[in-house]
C-alpha cells in the first residue's frame, strides 16, 4: 500500500513539475514537454525488451518455463510502451514537423521494430507445445534484441532525421540540459520505470496464475 | 486553452490509462487469489 501511495505521489509530482519546472521552448512552445514522457516510455521499451532478452537466455539455459512467461511479458510491455511512445512521438511531429507520420529514420526504424516483435507473439500463437514455443520464441527474442541497438539508436543518427539527436546527450557524450529539465527529466524516467516494472511484477504474476489454470 | 495543451492532454490520458492498468492488475490478482 506504501508503495502504491508513494507512486501515486511520485507521478503527480511529475506532473506538476513538468508543467512548471523547466521553462517552455523558444521555437516549440509547450509542446516540447511531451518530450518528458515520450523519451521516458522509449527508455522503457529498450529496457522491456532487454529483460525479454535475459529471460530469454535463462530459460534456454535452465528451461523454466517460469522465465518463459518473464520474457514473454516483458515483449509484451516491450511492444505497449514501443506503441505510446509512438504515438506520443506522432503528436509532437504533427505539432512541430506538420504530419503526424513523416516516414522519418527514426520512424521508420521504430515501425520495423513494431513488425519485429510483432512476429514474435505471431510466432507464439503459431506454437501450441509449450515446451517447443518457449524454446522457439527465447531464440527468436535473442535474436530481436540484436535489432535494436541499431534500430534505436545506430540508424537515426547514420542518415538525416528530423529528430534532434541531442535532446538528451550531445555529440560528446555530455548531458547538455538545464538543471530544471534534467530533474523534471530523471524524475519523470525514475516514476516511469518504476510504473514499468511494478506492472511487470503484476503481469508476470497474473500470467503464471493463467497458466497454472490452463494446466 | 493554448492548443499548445492538446499534446501534454493527450499524453496525459496515456498516463492516467496506464495507471488504470496498473489497479486493473491489481483488482485481477486479488480476485484471482481469492478463487
Amino acid at each position: 500500500m506504501l508503495c502504491k501511495i508513494s507512486l501515486s505521489i511520485w507521478m503527480a509530482t511529475v506532473i506538476i513539475a513538468v508543467f512548471l519546472l523547466p521553462p517552455p521552448q523558444a521555437q516549440l512552445g509547450d509542446v516540447s514537454r511531451v518530450f518528458f514522457f515520450h523519451v521516458p516510455m522509449a527508455w522503457i521499451a529498450v529496457l522491456a525488451f532487454l529483460l525479454s532478452l535475459i529471460f530469454s537466455l535463462q530459460y534456454l539455459r535452465k528451461k523454466d518455463l517460469n522465465y518463459d512467461i518473464k520474457a514473454r511479458t516483458a515483449a509484451r510491455l516491450g511492444l505497449l510502451f514501443t506503441i505510446l511512445a509512438t504515438i506520443s512521438g506522432s503528436i509532437f511531429a504533427k505539432t512541430s514537423w506538420g504530419s503526424f507520420w513523416n516516414w522519418d529514420p527514426r520512424e521508420t526504424s521504430i515501425f520495423i521494430l513494431l513488425l519485429i516483435y510483432g512476429a514474435y507473439f505471431a510466432l507464439r500463437s503459431a506454437v501450441e507445445m509449450p515446451d517447443r514455443r518457449a524454446s522457439l520464441s527465447a531464440v527468436y527474442a535473442i535474436l530481436a534484441f540484436f535489432t535494436v541497438p541499431f534500430l534505436v539508436f545506430v540508424i537515426p543518427r547514420v542518415y538525416q532525421s528530423l529528430h534532434p539527436n541531442d535532446s538528451v546527450i550531445n555529440t560528446r557524450l555530455q548531458i547538455q540540459m538545464s538543471s530544471s529539465i534534467l530533474i523534471a527529466f530523471l524524475a519523470s524516467l525514475v516514476g516511469f520505470t518504476w510504473l514499468f516494472l511494478w506492472i511487470f511484477r503484476l503481469e508476470t504474476k497474473i500470467n503464471r496464475l493463467l497458466d497454472e489454470m490452463e494446466e | 486553452m493554448s492548443s499548445n495543451y492538446v499534446p501534454m492532454i493527450v499524453t496525459l490520458v496515456i498516463w492516467v490509462g496506464l495507471f488504470l492498468y496498473l489497479f486493473k492488475l491489481d483488482c485481477k490478482i486479488k480476485r484471482m487469489t481469492k478463487k
